[in-house]
């Protein structure tokens, strides 16, 4: 199997767990599932992270970020039937519905006054869309300088 | 990327730490950005945008102007 390929299996991998237990796998899980090396595993999340496909922990081989996923709880929770996922920002968090193509609830706070605010996705569109708006602080071409803060 | 109750909102935030108003949106061009960006994501031959692909795409729902642009 060519590196591409095997970096491809190992991505949706990712995204499988993600998808279906809310939380990213470990090395060790990946390199079961895969029937391969944890240092081959290793190596292909260190090519993915580089291609900015995910982000790791800093340091470390686990995962922090695979969009539009949160491996750890961020102030946008999206709830999709009885599943129930962290999203790294509020893009991402209408990601989640997007990339499922399944209905969801996105609850988050404004950051200013801390009220809570909601937006529904029903069948592919956003539902009676609340009067809140997106705010994007950090400019286009610097969202990777800092992808954490963006 | 946060999400406000208002502009109002964003501008009051925005002075209390002292940074630069960015670029907002409405719930529904950030859900047309979100849905354009990542409903392909779980597809096993997704790759990721050349940047000129994600300037197409951040045009077509009208993110123009310096903010917006990634390169």
């Amino acid at each position: 199997m060519t590196t591409d390929a095997f970096d491809r299996d190992l991505r949706l991998a990712i995204y499988r767990t993600l998808v279906e237990d809310g939380r990213p796998p470990g090395a060790q899980e990946l390199a079961v599932e895969l029937e391969v090396s944890i240092s081959h595993v290793d190596a292909s999340l260190r090519r993915l992270a580089d291609a900015h496909a995910l982000v790791l922990q800093p340091g470390t081989s686990s995962i922090w970020m695979a969009a539009p996923f949160s491996a750890v709880p961020t102030p946008f929770e999206v709830s999709v039937g009885d599943r129930r996922y962290f999203a790294n920002c509020i893009w991402d968090a209408l990601g989640i519905p997007a990339c499922l193509h399944e209905d969801a609830r996105i609850d988050s706070s404004c950051p200013d006054c801390a009220e809570p605010l909601r937006l529904e996705v029903q069948d592919g569109t956003l539902r009676e869309p609340a009067d809140s708006v997106l705010h994007f602080a950090i400019p286009a071409a610097r969202w990777w300088e800092d992808i954490g803060a963006t | 990327m946060l999400l406000f109750r208002s502009e109002e909102h964003v501008r009051r935030w925005a002075d209390a730490r002292g940074i630069p108003l960015g670029g907002t949106l409405t719930p529904e061009q950030g859900w047309r950005l979100a849905d354009a960006w990542f409903h392909d994501r779980l597809e096993l031959d997704w790759r990721r945008r050349t940047t000129e692909e994600a300037q197409a795409l951040f045009r077509s729902i009208g993110l123009t102007g310096p903010f917006w642009q990634l390169a």
